[in-house]
């Protein structure tokens, strides 16, 4: 097991050291687009650190803490040994040199594409390779996960694989799924590009082909979180998971609608019909479904610890839930976050309100709210619960792991509501500078200042996180073993196969993928569009 | 623990099956019906599109938005450049003869822009490790008298297209000169900012985001660095006042009659020396 424990850890310290890095970058950035930083950086230095900070965040953070944590809930919802260890080592040492290869060409300039792979804009092909190699090393953790989880099903014929697990082996296969749209747009349009092996490039294939990563990734980064909701903060609080079938159900319904729905990224390109708009946009909103689902069995599982805790009426049993600890605590941070970034995100999904927000700063806010909010102060409490069992060592006391918890939160909601708000007035992303003497654009800079104080919120919150999980480790007190995973009201003695496997919704996927994108792809075939001119970046 | 037999899971699947497929793909054929059939024709109707074309536009095979007749823009366009960058001029810059394009070379170009690409006459801009593209483009802008020019218009009537690319892509191959270590250092603040940042409050965009050390600006953007100094001048005034003008866009006609004397002189003083 200790070698588990090394793997898992390796995973984790590469994911928040990125982390960490990008918060900086990050900070830096906000100080840069405001009346502040006018002197400071040039545009190339800011598109430079906006790659770095994205593929940062975006690729090393995710696929690392994912990786990590899949192999963690392997061996412990599982219980039992992990198939493949070596193997898990490779994927590890490839996506190490993957993220080198990707570092130096960031590095160096000649990658200042942003994290986005949206040509013809092209940089180094060592960027891409590199993101590949990470890419694959995530598959073979995939495959790792379904072999897991097949393994014990032969070893426990007929019993409901623990809900752990199926929501990670969820995000796997919803992954091999996302990825195929970026692989093939990397491997045959951008990788050629960026080499020199082709002189154009066909600009709406590859925007759809990206789009069809471009949503689901994001469910990727945000499983972990829902896994946690499910399985770990019913038990933190005191309680019990209300249902163990809509969490199935949840992890089930994010696979089928995460995937055919990234076309209303594409709302304001001209390569799509409408109808082919409407069918995704109407197939995103079912998105809310798992998220509603959510949110009800997790508050549910939550009133009954508050109840069982003493809590009375209507209300009472939120202040008797135990907030000091800081899976709960992080939980409810990350509800409020999920609300209002949820809420932004469905004027993104509306075309005629997207049109007024396309582009702007809203945008940016609203993933910064969802992911870096809700998801990744997630990922914080899931570090906070697992590392004490990683290294056999426990906290001497909660507070700063508390304070930092609300120090992200406060950051997050004051960074992000700002960037809203300007997003509203048109302040468009992804610029370097804004020049204030204009006078339209000289109201944005107290604003874009608020912004940049709460960055530095989130730079303090980050390097106390760190530090946080330095001091653990070379805590005097031993951890003290508790159980981790939540127990389900009514515990399930037998699921449908539908509940405890993949068969039949990956059946349904690629049916639904293949109405959702069929013809959105082949047109490009049937009837090539001109196409672009590859600029290259040197 | 007791095993309560309440069927076997095979049995409980079989509705799971069913309903899942038949729920998931009715969602999906409601946002056919509606998507492609139902609001494109109605939406057709009061835009005078019938059924038919409103579908097929709503599928992508035919082009336009079903709610809006899209206008059409008849005026004839005057371009300031007769190049487009199409697949098939890109071809001819990627089968250029760097050899065949020496001995042109040899033959006409040697006199003013020297054998390497280094300027042996005033006022003549260096050639040595230029962009392909921009020399290719400039070229074919005298030959088509988008750009003119007493001796180059004459001389590049003279030379076809094939040969215009082999031209550029010898200069184009020639090493690049080193920065003069004495000039480098001695650029204002301000015109370093110009360069790097622009001035916004002038709408000016800085130099650096088409003027880059290599390629990365747009295609036909020369490459500045070690340029001759009053070779720069000459042109930017010229931009200024509109005597030369077969930048696309207008962009340069733009930025450069935005700026002033002191500018224009500084903005060469830096671009004689290169890059920091």
């Amino acid at each position: 097991m200790r070698n588990v424990e090394r793997l898992c850890l390796a995973h984790f310290w590469v994911a928040f050291g990125a982390f960490l890095a990008a918060a900086v970058l990050g900070t830096w950035q906000m100080w840069v687009r405001s009346p502040l930083g006018a002197d400071v950086g040039t545009p190339g230095q800011y598109f430079m650190s906006v790659t770095a900070h994205g593929v940062a965040m975006g690729y090393v953070l995710t696929t690392f803490f994912i990786m990590g944590f899949g192999y963690f809930v392997a061996v412990t919802a599982l219980a039992r040994p992990l198939p493949g260890k070596a193997w898990a080592w490779f994927a590890f040492w490839m996506s190490i040199v993957g993220v080198i290869m990707t570092t130096v060409p960031i590095a160096t300039g000649s990658a200042s594409v942003l994290f986005t792979f949206y040509p013809p804009l092209t940089g180094s092909p060592w960027f891409y390779i590199g993101l590949v190699l990470v890419v694959v090393g995530s598959w073979i953790w995939c495959v790792l996960m379904i072999v897991a989880m097949a393994a014990w099903k032969r070893e426990n014929a007929g019993r409901p694989v623990p809900l752990a697990m199926f929501g990670t082996v969820a995000n796997a296969i919803m992954w091999l799924w996302t990825t195929v749209g970026v692989a093939a747009e990397l491997l045959f349009q951008v990788i050629p590009a960026a080499l020199g092996l082709t002189q154009t490039i066909d600009v709406g294939l590859a925007r759809t082909l990206f789009s069809w990563t471009l949503h689901a990734i994001v469910y990727f980064w945000l499983l972990p979180a829902y896994i946690a909701f499910y399985t770990m903060a019913p038990r933190a609080a005191g309680g019990r998971l209300y249902s163990d079938t809509m969490g199935r159900l949840t992890f089930i319904l994010f696979l089928i609608y995460s995937l055919p729905v990234g076309m209303h990224h594409l709302l304001m390109d001209p390569e799509h019909g409408n109808g082919t708009k409407f069918i995704q946009v109407l197939l995103t909103a079912f998105v809310s479904a798992p998220t509603l689902l959510t949110i009800f069995t997790i508050t549910a599982s939550l009133e009954i610890a508050g109840r069982l805790r003493g809590g009375r009426g209507l209300f009472g049993w939120i202040a008797a839930l135990p907030w000091d600890r800081p899976m709960v605590l992080a939980v409810g941070l990350s509800f409020v976050m999920l609300g209002f970034g949820g809420f932004g995100g469905l004027i993104n999904m509306g075309y005629g309100m997207n049109a007024m927000i396309h582009n702007t700063s809203w945008v940016t806010a609203h993933f910064h709210l969802i992911f870096g909010g809700s998801v990744v102060i997630m990922y914080f409490a899931i570090a906070y619960e697992i590392w004490p069992r990683l290294t056999g060592r426990g906290y001497t006391s909660l507070a700063p792991l508390r304070a930092q918890l609300w120090l992200w939160f406060i950051g997050m909601m004051v960074m992000t509501l700002p960037w809203h708000w300007l997003g509203l007035q048109g302040q468009w992303r992804r610029v370097a500078n804004f020049n204030y003497a204009d006078p339209i654009i000289a109201g944005w800079g107290p604003w874009v200042i608020v912004s940049f104080v709460a960055g530095l919120v989130l730079l303090a919150s980050a390097l106390l996180f760190v530090r946080n999980l330095l001091v653990l480790h070379l805590s005097p007190q031993a951890a003290i073993a508790r159980p981790l995973y939540a127990l389900a009201v009514h515990p399930p003695q037998r699921v449908p196969a539908a509940l405890n496997g993949f068969a039949l919704w990956n059946v349904l996927v690629l049916i639904v993928m293949a109405l959702a994108y069929g013809y959105p792809i082949a047109q490009f075939a049937i009837a090539p569009s001109p196409s672009a001119i590859v600029h290259r970046i040197e | 623990m007791s095993e309560p037999r309440i069927s076997e899971p095979h049995v409980l699947d079989q509705p799971w099956r069913v309903w899942a497929t038949v729920t998931v793909l009715a969602i999906v054929i409601i946002g056919v019906i509606l998507g492609v059939v139902v609001i494109p024709v109605v939406q057709g109707r009061s835009a005078g599109i019938d059924a038919y074309t409103a579908i097929c536009r709503a599928l992508g095979i035919l082009p336009g938005s079903p709610a809006e007749p899209q206008p059409f823009d008849r005026t004839p366009s005057t371009p300031v450049s007769q190049v487009t960058w199409t697949p098939e001029v890109l071809q001819i810059l990627a089968r250029a003869d760097p050899e065949r394009g020496r001995a042109k070379v040899a033959e006409v170009c040697v006199a003013c822009h020297g054998e390497q690409g280094v300027a042996v006459v005033p006022e003549v801009p260096n050639l040595a490790g230029q962009s392909g593209a921009a020399i290719y483009k400039q070229l074919h802008d005298y030959r088509t008298d988008s750009r003119t020019h007493p001796q180059m218009s004459v001389i590049a009537k003279a030379l076809e297209d094939a040969q215009i690319a082999d031209v550029a892509a010898y200069y184009a191959g020639q090493p690049k000169r080193n920065p003069d270590p004495a000039t480098l250092a001695e650029s204002p603040a301000a015109i370093v900012r110009l360069v790097e940042l622009g001035d916004p409050a002038r709408n000016i965009p800085p130099c650096a985001a088409c003027h880059r050390p290599g390629a990365g600006g747009p295609i036909e953007a020369p490459i500045l660095s070690e340029q001759d100094r009053d070779y720069l001048i000459a042109q930017l005034k010229m931009y200024a006042s509109g005597e030369r003008r077969n930048d696309v866009y207008g962009r340069m006609r733009t930025i450069a009659a935005r700026l002033t004397p002191a500018e224009i002189a500084g903005l060469a003083r830096y671009y004689r020396a290169g890059f920091k």
